[in-house]
């Protein structure tokens, strides 16, 4: 575990690159290329590229001013004021208006928000809510609260997407998205005039195209950091920033506590971690990881199947289904998943989470929005639908949350994966940012003038 | 077995802030109150009796410091009426020595019995840095001033330190707590802040005042020391003059000869790219030949003369010798920042460097220049992040670097040579 830990500092430090540095350089285009698809959510490559926040979280996991200037919070938490930056434009020139963030707002998120209300009162967003919202500040940065702009200052619906962000699209073509830098971004022009994503890539092919030259930044799945550095590619990887877990469901044969406790004790998390994952990552039995709270040795992680087998009490459930997200990898960790509940005493089939809507359990990928911890919880747990009171700022708070959430064993940590890209020898200054998506503004190519 | 997931669990959560600087005392004594903390926690939990201490270490504490820290939390143990105990006590206290992203937490996992309590205690984590040594001089840091905000420079007059944020100005005045904010001048810029922003300040000729550059803007203020901080008048204005960019000492300009205020006495002043992040190659007075755009110029004094040392763009260092711009060989280590340092050792006067990217951390370096071969003349004095800028102090014999560390937090520090 120790070792782990040491490990992902290191990468976080890489992702950071707090690394000695010349001046970068002004020009140029940097060519991405990615399997998905760039505005998918949460963290679509091209996101961060051209939306901006309210707000950001910082390296240490502090909020900080980005589209609001500063914030202030009333009546217990109930109600926040964010006050924003003026003189911002998005990139179609529409003026950047507390009405316009309202409207966004209300387009992203339509419902299950962390607010009640909200309101546009001069250059100030009002927040409001009958629950404290004691984390909003860092929840606002996280991607899904990201700005579009939805109608333009004359009043229609923009073409495409529009952002304040460094960057704005300029085109698709050939399977290409074409971004040009925006000379007028509040937080300053990118060092690259375009960036050029081939989207719908396979890994192969890019590391290919990085190989002789025509990508500068390419993907590089957990699953294949190893190889990918065994090719001596340049790997940058993030800290621990998905969330491999199993959801149980709580109803039918699985509304027994103890079958939900069983499951929890039979999966073998070091399998996954060691043949599926190719020891890439931390193993988890809690939501955050270590590097966030410290804490998380106090969640046991070893697989107890004697135990498990002892909860079951000799009940044989009916069988289960185990829903999964596509992708070889993660058809093959829920297979290997189903193995270990059929020694526990189980019956799982693996299906697709497409064909089926009401499977028993199912594994996910899930993203840790942002590095503040109580903020990244609360998220995260609002992305599975499971309800709990926000955790206040202090870590007491914050593991009693955690804690509680686990022992209902609905919601089963497996391991923590990190977001790694490989990178070619014209681009500096590459940094992941705290969801592990990279931070291409800030990079810049060494043969630009 | 992890007693977490034990029934009838009862956790208790005990958490202290302490806070202590980097400066400090001694390492033993960063354990000292931490230490003090969970014991107290530790013993309200058990009562008095005998329990078993075990410690393991998830943290970046060194293993050479475990011991003391077991012998502290025996003793403050102790000392709350908790001996430590064998194996065979009917208590036993884990205390697990963790750490996150912003600060290190200990936390104790206490089982009475079958119930099984946790007490955790933050201790922010805080090492001094010690000097480092070198072959010709020694370079040492010392940090000034930490923000959270960039920092572009910044200027110690009398007891008020002026600092220079992308878009504003701070006044700090001298507490016996170190510096305290006192004051917030906008700068109203207009137009977008660069990428990578930088600033310029510079006590005026005056000497009651100084003078602030920033791309598209100048701001001049003066500080009178019988005004209070919070009445010194600041002005900013749009301006695309030329940045002053040379700085001659007090202690140069006193001994200056008439051939050296040529050249090294009156001030050079460069114009800006102001959307970009270097200087255009042009600058004021007219020396007679044309500079490429740079990142950096420093004057350097050598035997044979004055030259102004100007780091370009493509990343090649040249040195305007006379008439002639000539190349500096040895600075293929060099990063895109440089200033100039009197020390009194060697040559006397030596260049520092930062580092070029080719290492792992950042780092400055001190050099000299007695042909047109950069001379390492000091180790490399690690750096605790990137350094984004850097500027000689008025005096000369020291210079400041502003570094923006791993966690996105800036500092500055100051950097003195010591001779061996």
């Amino acid at each position: 575990m120790l070792r782990r830990f040491a490990i992902s500092c290191v990468m976080a430090a890489l992702a950071l690159g707090a690394g000695a540095r010349t001046r970068p350089h002004y020009g140029g285009t940097l060519r991405v290329e990615i399997e998905g698809d760039p505005w998918q959510r949460p963290n679509g490559l091209a996101r961060r590229l051209v939306l901006d926040g309210l707000t950001r979280v910082d390296a240490d996991g502090t909020a900080r001013p980005a589209l609001a200037v500063d914030w202030k919070s009333e009546n217990d938490d109930h109600r926040w004021q964010f006050r924003l930056r003026p003189g911002v434009h998005f990139q179609d020139g529409s003026p950047l208006t507390s009405v316009a963030v309202v409207a966004s707002l209300n387009v992203i998120c339509p419902a299950n928000c962390p607010w009640t209300a909200i309101h546009a009162v001069g250059s100030s967003v009002i927040f409001t809510s009958d629950s404290p919202m004691p984390n909003l500040p860092a929840l606002l940065a996280a991607d899904e609260f990201l700005l579009p702009l939805t109608i333009t200052s004359e009043g229609k619906t923009p073409e495409g997407v529009v952002g304040t962000g460094p960057f704005q699209v300029r085109g698709f073509t050939n399977g290409m998205l074409i971004l040009a830098a925006n000379d007028t971004c509040w937080q300053g022009r990118p060092f690259a005039d375009a960036v050029e994503i081939h989207v719908h890539r396979s890994i192969h092919d890019q590391w290919l195209d990085l190989g002789v030259g025509r990508a500068d930044v390419v993907e590089a799945p957990a699953e294949q950091i190893r190889q990918a550095q065994q090719q001596r590619l340049t790997v940058v990887a993030s800290p621990p920033v998905t969330l491999l877990a199993l959801t149980v469901t709580d109803s039918g044969a699985l509304a027994n506590p103890l079958l939900r406790a069983a499951i929890a004790l039979a999966v073998d998390r070091g399998a996954l971690y060691n043949v599926i994952f190719q020891k890439q990552g931390q193993i988890t039995a809690s939501l955050l990881p270590a590097n966030l709270t410290g804490y998380a040795f106090l969640f046991p992680v070893e697989r107890d199947l004697g135990k498990a087998q002892e909860l079951r009490g000799g009940l044989t459930p009916p069988p289960l289904t185990l829903a999964t997200e596509g992708g070889p990898v993660m058809q093959l960790a829920a297979q290997r998943i189903a193995l270990n509940l059929h020694e526990a005493g189980f019956n799982v089939q693996v299906v697709n989470a497409g064909s089926t809507q009401h499977a028993d359990l199912g594994l996910r990928r899930l993203p840790l929005e942002c590095n503040q911890p109580q903020a990244a919880l609360e998220s995260m747990l609002r992305s599975v639908g499971l309800s709990a009171p926000p955790p206040e700022q202090s870590p007491v708070s914050l593991f009693n949350v955690e804690h509680n959430v686990l022992d209902r064993k609905t919601l089963i940590p497996l391991l923590y994966l990190p977001s790694a890209f490989a990178i070619g020898d014209r681009i500096r200054d590459f940094r992941l940012g705290p969801d592990g998506t990279p931070d291409l503004a800030n990079a810049s190519l060494e043969d630009a003038q | 077995m992890n007693a977490v997931k034990q029934a009838g669990m009862i956790v208790a959560l005990v958490i202290v802030l302490i806070m202590q600087t980097a400066s400090a005392a001694p390492a033993a004594s960063l354990w000292d109150k931490p230490a003090e903390d969970l014991a107290e926690q530790i013993a309200s939990i058990l009562g008095p009796g005998q329990a078993h201490l075990t410690i393991r270490n998830l943290s970046t504490i060194s293993v050479d410091e475990i011991p003391a820290i077991r012998r502290l939390l025996e003793q403050d143990l102790k000392a709350h009426g908790v001996p430590a105990g064998g194996t065979e006590s009917a208590n036993s206290i884990r205390v697990t020595l963790s750490e996150n992203l912003r600060e290190r937490l200990w936390v104790a996992e206490v089982t009475e019995g079958s119930e099984t309590h946790v007490a955790m205690v933050h201790v922010d984590p805080g090492t001094p840095q010690a000097p480092q040594a070198s072959g010709g001089l020694m370079l040492r840091k010392q940090t000034v001033f930490t923000s959270k905000a960039t920092v572009l420079a910044l200027l110690e007059v009398a007891s008020a330190l002026i600092v220079v944020e992308p878009e504003e100005i701070v006044l700090y005045g001298k507490t016996s707590d170190g510096w305290r904010e006192q004051r917030r001048v906008g700068i109203g810029q207009k137009r977008a802040l660069a990428r990578d922003p930088r600033g310029i300040i510079f006590p005026s000729s005056s000497g009651d005042g100084f003078e602030i550059s920033i791309p598209g803007m100048a701001c001049n203020g003066s500080n009178g020391p019988a005004q209070p901080i919070e009445s010194w008048p600041i002005h900013c204005h749009e301006s695309d003059d030329p940045w002053r960019i040379t700085f001659v000492p007090v202690t140069q300009t006193e001994n200056a000869t008439a051939t050296d205020m040529d050249v090294s006495v009156a001030p050079i002043k460069a114009f800006y790219s102001a959307g970009r992040n270097y200087f255009t190659g042009v600058i004021t007075a007219n020396l007679g030949v044309d500079l490429p755009p740079f990142y950096a110029a420093a004057l350097y004094s050598r035997p044979s003369g004055t030259g102004l040392l100007v780091n370009a763009i493509d990343g090649k260092v040249l040195i305007l010798d006379g008439a002639a711009l000539k190349p500096v060989s040895g600075t293929r280590d060099w990063g895109s920042d440089f200033a100039v340092l009197q020390t009194r050792c060697g040559a006397g006067t030596q260049i520092i460097a930062s580092g070029s990217g080719e290492a792992a951390s950042d780092s400055l370096r001190a050099y000299e220049l007695p042909a047109l071969e950069a001379i390492p003349a000091s180790a490399p004095l690690t750096m605790d992040g990137t350094v984004t800028a850097m500027w000689t102090a008025p005096d000369g014999k020291s210079l400041f670097a502003a570094v923006r560390t791993t966690t996105g937090n800036y500092e500055v520090d100051r950097v003195t040579a010591l001779c061996n």
